[in-house]
């Protein structure tokens, strides 16, 4: 309202304008015919007369408009003043009734992204946030049912993995017993026969290795691979992973060199665990190597870590396969998996045992030359190691 | 030389076990399942060593073992595990376990613990 007011002032500022300048140009008019008369020597003290009332009447004129400008603009100004102020007190209304809402949104949406799935937001006040509060509460409600979906079928996966490698691992049991016992008695086979058996024991012992590479990483996809760390001697540990390859080394005639710092200390670590890590180091080395390769094992302290390398002579690891390695299913080129035969999981496997001790495991290649692989391992396993 | 009680509700694993066991010159009885171990012990032949399936149908290892300790019998007792070692098995802590044994069995290892406990 207060705004029409100031709408019909411009109004009637625009038209007090329009009739002064209309006066004004009437004025002049009389003083040019004024003007003229004097000119013609026509009754010049009358002419004169005229030519100075005019110029006085647009003297009053001129104080006339100006006034009423005066009063104008401040009519138009109350009434400017007045229609902001309402539109402000209008606006901060409008503001505050959103920002509330907004505010919870916000929240909402912070706690939503932070994995609570339970996070909604009280529907109500103005329409507009009203149905964008609405729309947070369908979207959260979908991620919610999603994400349970999701748990539910990765549970039945891990429970699916877990009981299929315990019920594998009893005629498994039976198989390599069996193959072990004719083997036994050796003398009594033919070579041929000594021979198949020797291929079912191979076979027999690769899907056992299969089997608890896959039991151990649905337990790590569960947060359940657990290492039972104990004080143990570093060196003692190291040569007890050396000594369980010597055969299989010496079978592809392969030298191995260990070299193991005097002052290697007492580390906190899960024996069979790490020994695991290593034998997956050396089985790698071994079978991916030449016959006659050159292996090494070195240890060393470094302040508050050990540091044990894995080192070998052979072909090496092309660049965008080192770069993946440690990931799942992650093997040589076709050929050479072919002869080789490992399973492709005891890399990752190694990698989580190893961040289970708050360790790093990393790999180094020159094809052509050779590979290092480099377990650091803390000497003390900190407090808190997160879950992998 | 010990008499040992196998106890596994697979027929083929307890003939592998026996065969194992008395190629080493052993004794060896067997049982299909928690029951028929607590009835072996209480025999008047009790056998000097207990090698238990952890998981069987009806009355478990386990559950014949805590029977057993129960009533006061410190047979020494070794656990054979579908489960590899040190994974998913609970600690019995109070049933004087003196041993895990993982399947598949490795004999080497198992001929060691049992001279150990046959003393």
């Amino acid at each position: 309202m207060l705004t029409g007011l100031a709408v019909i002032g411009v109004a009637r500022f625009l038209q007090q304008r329009q009739d002064y300048e209309n006066a004004t140009a009437r004025s002049y008019q009389r003083e040019i015919v004024a003007r003229n008369r004097l000119a013609e020597g026509r009754r010049p003290a009358a002419a004169r007369a005229a030519v100075v009332s005019q110029q006085h009447q647009r003297q009053a004129l001129r104080d006339e408009i100006s006034s009423e400008t005066r009063d104008t603009a401040l009519l138009v100004g109350a009434g400017l003043i007045a229609g902001l102020t309402g539109a402000a007190l209008l606006f901060t209304g409008l503001i505050s009734s959103m920002r509330r809402p907004l505010e919870d949104l916000v929240d909402a949406s912070g706690r939503l992204a932070g994995g609570d799935l339970d996070a909604r937001v009280k529907v109500g006040g103005l329409a507009e946030t009203a149905t964008l509060g609405g729309a947070f509460n369908e979207m959260a409600e979908e991620l919610q049912r999603r994400a349970g979906e999701r748990d539910q079928l990765e549970r039945m996966k891990d429970e699916f993995v877990l009981t299929a490698s315990h019920e594998l691992r009893s005629p498994l049991t039976s198989v390599q017993g069996f193959a072990e016992l004719l083997l036994l008695e050796r003398e009594k086979l033919s070579p041929k026969q000594a021979e198949t058996v020797e291929v079912i024991l191979d076979n027999t012992r690769h899907l056992v290795r299969l089997l608890n590479d896959l039991l151990d990483l649905a337990r790590s996809d569960a947060g359940r691979l657990t290492i039972r760390p104990v004080e143990t001697e570093a060196t003692g540990l190291i040569e007890d992973a050396v000594r369980t390859m010597r055969a299989q080394l010496d079978a592809r005639g392969q030298e191995l060199t260990l070299e193991v710092a005097h002052d290697l200390p007492q580390i906190e670590a899960d024996r069979d665990r790490i020994r695991q890590v290593l034998v997956n180091l050396l089985t790698n080395a071994n079978e991916y190597c030449p016959q006659g390769a050159n292996i090494g094992v070195k240890a060393r302290r470094d302040g508050a870590e050990v540091e044990i390398d894995v080192i070998d002579d052979g072909p090496g690891i092309p660049e965008q396969q080192l770069e993946h390695i440690f990931e799942r299913f992650s093997r040589g080129d076709a050929g050479e998996t072919q002869r080789v035969g490992g399973t492709g999981l005891g890399l990752a496997i190694s990698k989580s045992l190893i961040e289970l001790h708050g360790g790093t495991i990393g790999a180094e290649s020159t094809p052509g030359e050779g590979s290092i692989f480099r377990i650091r391992l803390p000497v003390v396993i900190p407090a808190r190691v997160e879950a992998i | 030389m010990a008499r040992i009680l196998v106890a596994d509700d697979s027929e083929t694993i307890l003939l592998l076990l026996r065969t194992r066991l008395e190629m080493e010159g052993h004794e060896v009885i067997t049982a299909t399942d928690g029951q028929e171990v607590i009835d072996n012990v209480s025999a008047s032949d009790p056998p000097d060593i207990l090698l238990l399936d952890a998981m069987m149908p009806g009355k478990s290892g386990i559950d014949a073992l805590r029977e057993l300790r129960a009533t006061g019998i410190q047979t020494p007792v070794l656990i054979v595990s579908a489960h590899t070692e040190g994974g998913d098995d609970a600690d019995h802590g109070d049933l004087s376990i003196s041993g895990y044994i993982a399947k598949p069995i490795d004999f080497e290892a198992l001929f060691a613990k049992i001279t150990e406990l046959a003393g």
